[in-house]
């Protein structure tokens, strides 16, 4: 009998070096993607409690006393709370939290302790997600809860200090058997509809996107945001590309530089006195903290828990705080609008005469010119925009009294917003009812799954016109300069703007857009089945299992079927590798043969060890003698020599079957 | 009170199948494992808890899966828990005799019919915990030290084995008695000075004198041999490890009396006489003992002062602690 390392573990040994420098290890892995937010203090404390903890560790220096504790506690309090104005929230209380974490750090001395830094571990792993939830993100978290495992089972062992895949290696079966178990509760527990509480108020972070006012230059910022706005899933058929105007704020009023969307707003249903070409879709919009939704132009319902106003526009009855998904049908060809009532018609005429006097000038000049026919009038203005204007993403600055005569008479370089402002002002001064709608223009097919990805870049402005006997038609000034922009989109129309466009440009081969495609599909499933999956979403999925009426009750009787279902078969899999190993073998078939020996007359001592039973075996029965002294040698070689193979036991055994010892 | 605490004994063994000692060797199989979650467990329960209503107070998809990880974790912990002390096979090892005052071992070996298994604790009830990692290759031993006070006779009770492995969320743990014991001889009383002589039946030549005797002959050495007998000049000669009897050994016999062993109490005559029985045994000197109610009729040797220290350790205890 060999004796093995023997270890007493005292109430409060030291802590492992290589334990704590796991641990300190993970806390900086989890940490890691919040230090960009973080302010940069409370960054470089962390970095010198956790230096200062392995230092504690590896040189078994002292701990810091108690008093200093309690200064460096309070004083990173009343930090943070200098650095937010407050303790609460989405961003003070993750830095907080970390704070606090990292000096737990500096008292962890027992065991207890450790385990306790790991649960703030998990906890810093949930915060990561209320900042992002995107898959880079979660398979890093999940690397980081396998590295917290990990450390977890080396402070469970004792003695000798665990090698890497000692550590990891348990981490990982422990995780991995854990999946099945962790997908049939994500799909089955029964989701609530958060929250359960009010919120703190920076949950909803300024984010890029569409905003409610419209001034030369803003959209024009927008366009280099490679953010996702939505995406859309056609059924049937996808539309022309020219025919992808995504409709959001519907901007009326106007104060010389900027549109804004009235104060005022009435409710109506659309009415179209002529509807053709129905096309259904599904948006997943990204949030934007702001009400509106979008549709293409025009749509012809409205998803439930909104409402429409009279300017087509679609309005979510609560922010889009989280990311939604809606289903939608649009015309593409209508009339609608023929009979808006003249105080809408006089709020579209409104204009400062005072500012831009010479485009209202001008706008007055050619509407007479061209006998009061409004059609003439902007297909004139129209011209006027295509033969001297260039569409450009770095428009040159505009004189802030009067920028859209600056513009047209003077800089002619502008984008979307300044084609949009000047026509609408002109239409105005011309006594034509025009506004400004604001929105999306065109998108990226996906060519594996046929999703368009609209993105921020693909922001647009256009103009609505009132005609009398033809209602609100769209006029879009923009493709009159840039047609390109239309029907391609910004980068066709600009070329790249980014440096991955412009890779992606000259990808010949067209690995680089399938790799990014794929991404992005795998991207939307994401979002539409993992991170969208809610109380909708659980019900949907069981209505496509064929089960449409799903109570909790069914939903507890399935968690239960899959917890045991899980829990068995992983407990049968480690019986299984449980089962005795071959140098068993060899001691089974021994005992056998012990067994038909002693009945036979011959008792092996419990002492005996197989080489002296076997003299004694020969002087005894020498009629077996050779056959003994085989299957001793056999048994003696497999389970203190070098062992046997699987056909060398087979033969020990049937040696020992075939003994006839009586 | 008493009474409660009974009770509350009765139902545990009962429970715990207290029908021990038991004969080895003693695998643990399926119905001796008992689980629970640990106190880690516990709060690790509450901590689900809370990332839960986290992740439902903030629609966090992710969160909820991490909480169900953890979750699912935490009961694939429970079974590898249980697995990783599963069919380990327990014996009983030799538990050699003590003098009061000394550490005494209780030494269990333990195999792992497979899979190596890490962090297996043994324990005597309300005792720090020895731990061992059993390998497949070879035979783990345990020694679960107890610090001796009083001789007589230390049972190890029942023995707790457990595991907390591989993450410290549960508790497995198994109850084992083979009735371990070890002797615990009475302190040696150094100070009491060289056992009076007294021969029963006396010689002509009179009383030998311990230290005068003569050098009689070498024999092969045999453990337990006194240093200062052994030859140390032959061994030096390379002539093997011998040693030196002497005539004077042969011919004189002590008693070791109670009568004449003074004490203040019966453990002070005991540790006396203790120290008797190693002084004699020391000078290769044949003697017998003498205590109430046992004779040992004098004879030398290992065995034999093995005799007379167990007789001392055991001496009016029948049923000691």
């Amino acid at each position: 009998m060999s004796t093995a390392a023997i270890t007493t573990a005292p109430a409060s040994a030291p802590l492992d070096v290589r334990n704590v420098l796991w641990l300190l290890a993970s806390m900086v892995f989890v940490v890691a993607p919040h230090v960009p937010r973080l302010p940069y203090w409370i960054a470089v404390l962390c970095g010198i409690v956790v230096a200062w903890r392995a230092w504690i560790a590896w040189a078994a220096w002292h701990f810091p006393r108690r008093p200093l504790m309690l200064v460096l506690t309070f004083a990173s309090i009343i930090g943070i709370w200098i650095t937010y104005r407050t303790l609460f929230g989405r961003e003070a209380g993750v830095a907080l939290l970390i704070t606090m974490a990292a000096l737990k750090l500096l008292e962890m001395r027992t065991q207890r302790e450790v385990t306790l830094a790991i649960y703030l571990g998990f906890f810093l792993v949930l915060t990561s997600f209320l900042f992002s939830q995107s898959i880079p993100l979660g398979i890093y978290m999940l690397v980081c809860v396998w590295i917290f495992v990990a450390t977890w089972v080396g402070f469970n062992r004792v003695g000798r200090a665990p090698t890497l895949a000692e550590r990891l290696r348990p981490a990982a079966a422990l995780l991995v058997q854990a999946l099945p178990l962790m997908a049939a509760f994500f799909l089955l527990f029964p989701r609530v509809q958060g929250p359960l509480w009010a919120l703190p108020r920076d949950t909803a972070a300024a984010r890029t996107g569409l905003s409610d006012t419209m001034s030369p230059g803003n959209i024009a910022n927008l366009i280099k945001s490679g953010e996702v706005a939505f995406r859309v899933q056609f059924e049937g058929e996808r539309p022309p590309y020219g025919a992808l105007y995504w409709r959001g704020p519907v901007l009326t009023e106007f104060d010389g530089r900027s549109w804004r969307m009235p104060e005022l707003s009435s409710l109506a249903e659309p009415r179209y006195a002529h509807q053709e070409k129905l096309v259904r879709y599904g948006i997943t919009l990204e949030p934007h903290q702001k009400t509106w939704l979008f549709a293409l132009d025009v749509p012809a319902e409205k998803p439930p828990r909104t409402t429409m106003l009279y300017d087509l526009q679609m309005r979510s009855v609560v922010p889009v705080s989280q990311r939604i998904h809606y289903d939608m049908a649009s015309w593409l060809e209508y009339r609608y609008g023929e009979r808006t009532s003249p105080i809408i018609r006089r709020m579209a005429l409104r204009f400062d005469d005072e500012r831009n006097p010479r485009t209202v000038e001008l706008a007055r000049k050619w509407f007479a010119e061209s006998g009061g026919d409004a059609r003439a009038f902007i297909t004139r203005t129209l011209q006027h925009f295509n033969k001297e204007f260039t569409y450009t993403l770095e428009p040159p600055p505009l004189e802030s009294r009067n920028p859209y005569d600056d513009f047209l008479f003077d800089t002619k370089r502008g984008f979307c917003e300044h084609y949009a402002g000047t026509f609408t002002l002109m239409m105005r001064a011309a006594g034509i009812p025009a506004r400004v709608v604001t929105g999306y223009q065109g998108g990226e097919v996906n060519p594996l799954n046929g999703e368009l990805i609209v993105r921020q870049a693909d922001a647009h402005a256009w103009s609505e016109v009132w005609l009398p006997g033809e209602g609100w038609v769209r006029v879009d000034p923009t493709a009159a300069v840039s047609p390109l922009r239309v029907e391609g989109g910004v980068n066709a129309a600009l070329g790249p703007i980014d440096v991955m466009s412009s890779i992606i440009a000259s990808d010949s081969l067209g690995v680089l857009a399938y790799a990014r495609y794929t991404w992005h599909m795998m991207n939307s499933n994401w979002n539409l089945w993992v991170i969208g999956y809610n109380t909708d979403k659980q019900r949907q999925f069981f209505t496509n299992l064929g089960l449409p009426r799903v109570d909790w009750q069914t939903l507890a009787f399935w968690l239960v079927v899959a917890t045991l279902t899980v829990g068995g078969a992983i407990s049968i899999g480690l019986l299984v590798r449980d089962r005795p190993r071959r140098r068993e073998a060899s001691v089974i078939a021994w005992q056998r043969y012990c067994t038909k020996l002693a009945a036979a007359g011959v008792t092996r001592a419990p002492h005996e060890g197989p080489l002296d039973f076997l003299a004694r075996v020969k002087s005894t029965k020498p009629q077996i003698a050779g056959e003994a002294e085989e299957i001793t040698r056999r048994y003696v070689e497999a389970r203190y020599g070098a062992g046997a193979s699987r056909q060398e036991l087979a033969e020990l055994a049937r040696r020992v079957r075939e003994l006839r010892a009586a | 009170m008493a009474a409660i605490a009974n009770l509350r004994q009765s139902i545990s063994d009962w429970i715990f199948r207290a029908s021990f000692p038991e004969a080895p060797p003693v695998t643990l199989v399926q119905r001796r494992i008992f689980i629970l979650p640990s106190r880690q467990g516990y709060v690790f329960a509450f901590v689900l808890l809370l990332l839960l209503i986290g992740s439902i107070n903030y629609n966090l998809s992710l969160g909820y899966a991490l909480t169900f990880l953890l979750m699912s974790m935490g009961g694939v912990a429970m079974l590898h828990t249980w697995r990783n002390l599963a069919h380990l096979r327990l014996r009983p090892g030799r538990c050699d005799p003590v003098f009061a005052g000394d550490i005494a071992q209780f030494n269990v070996s333990v195999e792992t019919p497979s899979l190596t298994r890490f962090a297996i604790a043994m324990r005597r009830s309300g005792e720090e915990p020895v731990y061992v990692d059993v390998t497949p290759s070879e035979t783990a031993g345990v020694s679960i030290l107890v610090a001796t006070r009083r001789r007589g006779l230390l049972r190890s009770g029942r023995l707790e084995v457990f595991t907390r492995y591989p993450v410290g969320l549960f508790h497995a743990w198994a109850y084992v008695d083979f009735g371990l014991t070890v002797i615990v001889y009475p302190r040696p009383d150094v100070f009491a000075g060289a056992a009076p002589m007294q021969s029963l039946n006396v010689s002509e030549e009179g009383i030998p004198v311990p230290g005068e005797e003569e050098f009689n002959m070498l024999r092969a050495y045999r453990p337990g041999d006194a240093p200062r007998q052994i030859a140390w000049k032959a061994l030096a000669r390379e002539q093997g490890l011998l040693t030196k009897e002497f005539s004077a050994m042969a011919s004189s016999e002590l008693w070791i009396d109670w009568d004449q062993a003074h004490g203040a109490d019966v453990e002070a005559r005991l540790s006396v006489l203790a120290h008797w029985v190693l002084q004699a045994e020391s000078f290769g000197q044949s003697y017998g003992l003498r205590i109430p109610g046992t004779l040992i009729s004098p004879n030398r040797g290992d065995l034999h002062r093995q005799r007379c220290l167990e007789a001392l350790a055991l001496f009016d205890s029948p049923s000691p602690p």
